[in-house]
């Protein structure tokens, strides 16, 4: 089937102004600025198929916000190619808005001085949701988003967490089957980030939204998605599953065993012999140990270990998504190269 | 057709036949929503009113020193009388109470603060939008600035009234496109924001030299030939001299109806402008701030 986006070779280059320092450089700018091409968005390209919640994650300046503007029709891009359902966003973009729901966790497309069903009347108006439509849409979110104790306020009145639940609210209230977020749980608490969580899932999954999620809150995408594409510099550095994502770096485990009597860790690492696993040096009852799940299994570490030792209490620590994603940035500029081989190692999977 | 596909055949012929009036009825919600903002905020517009009867007043007193001084026996200055040059300051300040409005500002603020990436996932038009919500901005005004200002200014310095009544009706049609082309400079500038950096400087100084360029300050008929022929070239003398000067009944005739048709014009082609100007600014747009 036709994936709903298919991005192509998308680049976005940004003109920036070099400043030079001092008081003879500042008239220098004047008269000739420095400019240099930044390219903040390089090749890249992926496909998102219609019902996918995909994360779209990188570090601060990664170019994350810059691909949601070209998918959104915001921005033009210097070449490259995006479809969306048959569309070119920045070319029909008065025609593509209709389908598509946005949101920017660090702006609002509340009025701020009005009510907040205020706004979704003239949301209303301005998409030409049918009366009948609207109401049910409205009443769906009312109701999944608990929006009934704010609805009259003025949007200015609203705490972050409810402006987020009514901004959410806003960018569905036209029915759209694709939805861009952007930063959706960004400074929100614990609670309110749940809400829009829950939130999330409840319109995957009864409405089937497709939607694509820019964040840095990793839960966000361990909780919502099972598709991640990381950018860096700009570059797409991985595509794929989470649990993909986990093999590929290596998914290394932590074991944290306290023994009941004492032991050095020199001793242990005769136990497991020749498992490629690392113990951490040190003498006493508690002492970790780290391998990789592709490696060895964990519980073959375990039997060598009890089967040779008292053993009084075990701990099992995976690595979490955002440690693995750290470890993904970090390796960024390796990955462009080694790539090919990757690409393969997957196809071969 | 594949079902991913977002666009249904015939939606937009579908759009055409009902869209009309549900698009209009779409920006007369905009103009109602900016008129109850503004009236909202009503409190600040009463101080308007004292800074706008101290310009009078202070225009007043000096066209009266210069008048005072002219040399025995000539009756006009600037082919004025002094009745006239009262006149044509109160209706002046009067008129800019209404014809003003911010959309410039407003504007270029959401371009350099990137806010207008919200209006551009909007299935409507920015400067249609613009427009409106200066339209409501302008009914406030005429309610709850203007008429206020013309019912202390009026009494204080004397209006006198047109050479012909029905010239009271030209000069509010003259006004209300005043009003059109003044908003249309406006978005125009507001476009600007785009590619310069300190829009807000320039925005200052625009509206210094609109009340010169106007007319607002000194009629026309005070400079030299070169300079008033130059003005009736320009946009600027729409959005005061001529609706003053229609009052004043030096335009009559043919020539009111020139004159009102060039307003038209002006207000009609500045739109086209803006119309082509913020579709070249928007394929340009680089938006700062995230």
């Amino acid at each position: 089937m036709e994936p709903l986006i298919r991005v192509e070779n998308l680049c976005k280059d940004y003109q920036v102004t070099r400043r030079r320092e001092g008081v003879w450089g500042g008239v220098v700018d004047l008269v000739k600025p420095r400019r240099e091409i930044l390219r903040a968005v390089d090749d890249v390209s992926f496909e998102i198929p219609a019902g996918e919640m995909v994360g779209y994650i990188g570090a601060n300046g990664a170019g994350k916000s810059t691909t949601i503007k070209m998918l959104t029709g915001i921005l033009t891009p210097t070449s490259g190619h995006v479809s969306v359902g048959g569309l070119v966003p920045w070319r029909d973009r008065t025609h593509y808005t209709r389908h598509i729901g946005a949101v920017f966790g660090q702006r609002t497309q509340l009025w701020w001085d009005l009510a907040v069903i205020e706004s979704f009347h003239l949301l209303r108006k301005i998409y030409e949701v049918e009366e009948g439509a609207y109401r049910k849409q409205l009443d769906l979110f009312r109701e999944l988003l608990g929006l009934d104790e704010f609805l009259h306020q003025p949007v200015r009145k609203l705490s972050l967490g409810q402006r987020m639940r009514c901004d959410l609210a806003a960018a569905l209230l036209h029915g759209p089957r694709l939805l861009f977020l952007d930063e959706p749980t960004i400074g929100l608490d614990v609670v309110a980030k749940e809400s829009v969580r829950v939130f999330l899932r409840e319109i995957r999954d009864q409405l089937g939204v497709t939607v694509l999620l820019t964040t840095h809150d990793l839960g966000d995408i361990q909780q919502l998605c099972r598709r991640i594409v990381i950018i860096d510099h700009g570059k797409v550095i991985f595509d794929g599953e989470i649990d993909e994502l986990r093999s590929r770096v290596g998914d290394r485990i932590k074991l944290t065993i306290e023994l009941r009597e004492a032991a050095t860790s020199a001793s242990l690492a005769d136990v497991t012999g020749t498992m490629p696993v690392i113990w951490r040096a040190g003498d006493g009852l508690v002492h970790e140990v780290e391998f990789s799940r592709r490696d060895v299994r964990s519980a073959e570490v375990i039997r060598a270990v009890v089967n040779d030792r008292p053993v009084h209490d075990l701990r099992i620590e995976e690595q979490d998504i955002e440690e693995i994603v750290r470890g993904i940035y970090r390796r960024g500029d390796a990955k462009a190269t080694d790539a090919a081989d990757e690409g393969q190692e997957a196809g071969d999977a | 057709m594949p079902e991913t596909a977002i666009t249904v055949p015939g939606n937009e012929f579908e759009r055409w036949r009902r869209g009309g009036a549900a698009t209009a009825g779409l920006y007369v919600s905009f103009a109602r929503l900016a008129f109850l903002k503004f009236l909202a905020y009503r409190l600040r517009y009463y101080t308007g009113v004292v800074s706008y009867t101290v310009f009078v007043a202070g225009n007043y007193y000096l066209f009266t020193a210069l008048f005072a001084s002219r040399p025995a026996g000539e009756e006009l200055i600037g082919g004025l009388t002094l009745a006239q040059m009262i006149s044509y300051v109160i209706l002046s300040w009067v008129g800019r109470s209404f014809t003003f409005n911010n959309i410039d500002r407003t504007l270029a603020q959401q371009v350099v603060q990137g806010e207008i990436a919200l209006q551009l996932i909007k299935p409507f038009h920015v400067q249609t939008v613009m427009l409106s919500e200066a339209l409501g901005e302008a009914l406030f005004r005429l309610l709850m600035f203007t008429a206020p200002i013309l019912l202390v200014v009026v009494p204080l310095f004397g209006l006198s009234s047109p050479p012909d009544p029905a010239l009271y009706g030209w000069t509010v049609l003259s006004f209300a496109l005043a009003f059109l082309v003044n908003a249309q400079l406006n978005f125009l500038v507001g476009c600007l924001a785009f590619y310069l950096k300190n829009i807000i400087g320039v925005i200052r100084a625009k509206m210094v030299i609109m009340e010169f360029l106007t007319g607002v300050l000194v009629p026309f008929t005070f400079f030299p030939a070169w300079f008033q022929s130059a003005m009736e070239w320009l946009p600027f003398q729409a959005i005061s001299y001529v609706p003053v000067t229609v009052y004043l009944g030096l335009r009559t005739g043919h020539d009111l109806i020139i004159s009102l048709i060039v307003q038209a014009a002006w207000a009609l082609g500045l739109f086209v402008l803006g119309r082509l100007l913020w579709s070249v600014s928007v394929k340009h747009v680089t938006l700062q701030g995230g």
